[in-house]
């Protein structure tokens, strides 16, 4: 692999700094794969892709009648975190938890923070994954989101922003695992005296999450993993990390709540259920509540949350701090509720019901990026730079029909990797999504999932719109 | 265990051996056919009507392939989607049914099956198949004796092992019972022929070296019959897949050998009496069509149909 060739970009470069000198984080490494020859290094690209194929580590694209399983498509070239970076990040990360656990536990109870004035009573009533019938109704250890995985993109001048946080279902963490594997196994030689953290103790750090909100006495909680099936785009990540943990995953079909109980049909009849991980969105849990068509959820199961006789990870509700818009407040309720100054920056957010914002926003489509208030997966988006004049219009239809459910940034030319093109290296758009659990304790995972634009000077990273992913390694010192 | 698993490690195994089978069945099919056509003995459609017949996929068959053609009947049993039960369609059940259990089962029989449904999928695989039926064949029976070889030598001897030993013996006894019928429908009247196609029923079932040692190389419709039918030692024949499949469903339910608490013990049970009063060479032909027939019936008994109509049995 030649790295004389590589250049940086007018932006943030990962692996060079302005001057085009390599980052002394990265020389290790990015000597070892220098010493690769052409056809060393694309044997093992083709082992790489082999592995991964034969392992069915795939995920599912929707709206493609064709091509249910990929591969997500994998570069070898690890993102590398130094030490000092990552404490920074894990500091913010565990303040913005607990700042959004404590809003999420506000909301749903004496509703301060609006009483107060901090934030307006239709950021929260108008979310749509508010749910006022679960106002007054308790949670075990008062926990809301158990696992976040919170997205974060490098500026032009490097600095971590907050691009938003995903405190439902987040996924991806398979891949974080199965990536490193995939690299120890491929690339062994990169990681002698690297000093590379370990990921491979999340499954048990999330097991130990789930069993922390069991609600009866009970040493050996009945936890399982409710999937929404195989033909859903994370089943590998549900059946992998059940798999890992060493519970049941379960189908709605499996469960039934009978008297305010949750049990699970066995070959040797019904066994009670504590905590159920939940990789369906509220909306499916449970037709006699949410979605009367939905076929994927167990009737009566939020019947048995709110006795507390079963607990959800995450909770009921939690889409309503995971919400763009609320995004927009998350470094308000951090000095609310914390009384300290966020420790992460975020991305200035133009909200389209602020009559001045709206105003803003309509004048400058092809300046600005454009997103639903509660998509997610880069779906309902629009990047006015590169967008076409109807694409612009069309935003410009749905923005001025419901201005809550749109939020607008300004574009953020984030982070270059260097990623391998056609046997060269390139300069790609990279995010990074660290996973935290909220437990007895709040634990980060080192590293988290960085994505990566393939295709060139594109900004989307999404698996589902042509992402890929790296390893990311956080450096023990 | 969950009963969902149950019924997906069952038919997963079930529809792993049946591709098994199948690919054993096609092969041996196309070499006898060469034979026939090269002695100008009969058409080829006339060739395949028993064996299609005795895959319960004639009629489906005549509806797709009006005027068949060379090969399509192959075909129809290999990379026919249309057919659910060609060979394509079973490993492809087979992956849909592991990709529910993959938690369950070990890696290797995951990543084994995955590279077996890889392969029947790929350019590759049809261009194999193309060029060369027979190493085409040959590595689906690899691949499923390699899948069970894995399953034997990693996982646990739990409830879930139980549940893949039923699959794969009920569907071993059905499919033999299957190939018996082949012949049984249309004697050939002439005993050099009838000798050959037996042979053939032997191949099918992997038989042809035990037969060979127990009764040197002269083939008898009666001893094929005892041999595939009535053997307690032949791994494949009826009785031994029947006694190992009531052991197993004792196990899982932990009643006694010879006492039964649920039906499914009440019929493999029965089967077994049958089989041991029949007795082997005595009453053939009578009582063996009716033998084998009940054999497949009562073989989608003891699982009942969840709602998974993708892995359904054959509809008979």
């Amino acid at each position: 692999m030649k790295l004389t060739d590589y250049r940086g970009a007018n932006l943030f470069d990962e692996l060079v700094d302005a001057q085009g000198a390599i980052r002394p984080y990265y020389r290790g490494v990015a000597d070892k794969l220098a010493g690769l020859g052409p056809e060393e290094l694309g044997h093992k690209l083709r082992s790489l892709e082999l592995l991964f194929l034969k392992q069915g580590i795939t995920f599912t694209v929707y709206g493609d009648e064709q091509g249910t399983e990929r591969v997500f498509p994998f570069d070898p070239f690890p993102r590398v975190i130094p030490h000092h970076e990552w404490e920074t990040i894990e500091a913010g990360l565990v303040q913005r938890i607990t700042a959004l656990n404590l809003f999420l536990y506000d909301v749903y109870h004496e509703q301060r923070i609006i009483k107060d004035g901090v934030v307006p009573p239709e950021v929260v009533f108008g979310a749509s994954h508010y749910r006022p019938e679960f106002v007054g109704v308790s949670v075990p250890k008062d926990a809301y989101i158990h696992v976040c995985g919170t997205d974060l993109i490098r500026d032009r001048d490097g600095r971590y922003l907050v691009l938003e946080d995903n405190g439902r279902c987040p996924s991806g963490v398979s891949y974080v695992l199965e990536n490193r594997a995939a690299m120890k196994r491929v690339f062994p030689h990169l990681f002698g005296a690297s000093g590379v953290r370990p990921v491979d103790t999340y499954p048990s750090d999330l097991l130990a999450t789930l069993r922390h909100v069991a609600p009866r006495e009970n040493p050996n909680p009945n936890v399982v993993l409710l999937t929404p099936g195989v033909h859903n785009s994370a089943y590998f990540e549900h059946s992998f990390l059940a798999r890992q943990m060493s519970i049941e995953i379960v189908e709605g079909r499996d469960l039934i709540a009978l008297d305010g109980f949750v049990y699970m049909r066995t070959t040797r009849g019904l066994r009670q259920v504590d905590v159920i991980y939940r990789r369906i969105d509220d909306d499916f849990l449970d037709p006699q509540v949410f979605r009367k068509d939905s076929c994927l959820g167990v009737p009566g199961l939020v019947d048995a949350v709110r006795r507390g006789n079963v607990a959800l990870a995450n909770a009921i509700g939690t889409g309503v701090a995971d919400d763009k818009v609320t995004y927009a407040y998350v470094p308000d309720m951090i000095r609310y509720y914390l009384c300290q100054e966020p420790i992460l920056d975020q991305v200035p957010t133009y909200l389209a019901w602020r009559p001045d914002d709206f105003r803003y926003i309509l004048e400058n489509l092809p300046k600005l990026v454009v997103k639903a208030a509660n998509e997610s997966g880069g779906y309902g988006m629009l990047i006015g730079p590169t967008a076409t004049a109807a694409e612009i219009e069309e935003f410009r239809r749905r923005v001025t029909a419901t201005p809550r459910n749109y939020i607008a940034q300004p574009v953020v030319n984030f982070s270059q990797h260097p990623t391998l093109v056609d046997g060269g290296l390139e300069g790609r758009h990279v995010d990074l999504r660290p996973f935290v659990l909220w437990g007895d304790t709040v634990k980060v995972l080192p590293g988290g999932l960085t994505r990566v634009a393939l295709k060139r000077g594109s900004l989307v990273v999404n698996s589902s719109q042509g992402g890929g992913s790296k390893d990311t390694w956080v450096l023990a010192a | 265990m969950l009963s969902r698993v149950a019924d997906h490690l069952y038919w997963m195994s079930r529809q792993m051996e049946r591709a098994e089978n199948l690919a054993r069945l096609v092969r041996v099919s196309e070499e006898m056919l060469l034979d026939d056509e090269s002695l100008g003995r009969g058409s080829a459609q006339e060739y395949w009507t028993p064996v299609l017949a005795a895959t319960a996929m004639e009629g489906a068959f005549r509806g797709l392939y009006p005027e068949p053609r060379q090969g399509d009947a192959a075909r129809f049993l290999t990379l026919d989607l249309r057919n659910p039960d060609s060979i394509l369609s079973c490993i492809k059940q087979a992956r849909e049914n592991a990709r529910s259990v993959r938690d369950k089962i070990s890696d290797e029989m995951w990543t084994e099956l995955n590279a077996l449904h890889m392969l029947v999928t790929s350019p590759e695989g049809a261009q194999l198949l193309a060029r060369s039926p027979h190493s085409f064949y040959e590595k689906i029976i690899a691949s499923s004796m390699l899948f069970d070889g894995i399953t034997e030598a990693t996982l646990t001897r739990d409830e879930g092992w139980n549940f893949l030993q039923l699959g794969r013996l009920l569907e071993r006894a059905d499919m033999t019972s299957r190939f018996l019928d082949i012949r049984s429908q249309t004697p050939a009247g002439d005993s050099a022929l009838e000798s050959l196609q037996w042979g053939a029923v032997l191949r099918a079932c992997s038989a042809h070296a035990s037969y060979r040692r127990l009764h040197g190389g002269e083939i008898s419709v009666e001893r094929v019959v005892d041999l595939l039918l009535f053997s307690n030692e032949f791994p494949r024949s009826v009785r031994h897949c029947l006694r190992r499949a009531d052991e197993v469903l004792h196990d899982i339910s932990g009643t006694p050998t010879g006492r039964y608490s649920n039906p499914c013990e009440k019929i493999t049970g029965a089967l077994l009496a049958r089989l041991s009063f029949a007795g082997p060479g005595r009453s053939w032909p009578a009582g063996f069509m009716p033998t084998s027939t009940s054999c497949r019936r009562s073989s989608t008994a003891p699982v009942r149909r969840s709602s998974r109509p993708t892995c359904c049995c054959r509809a008979r």
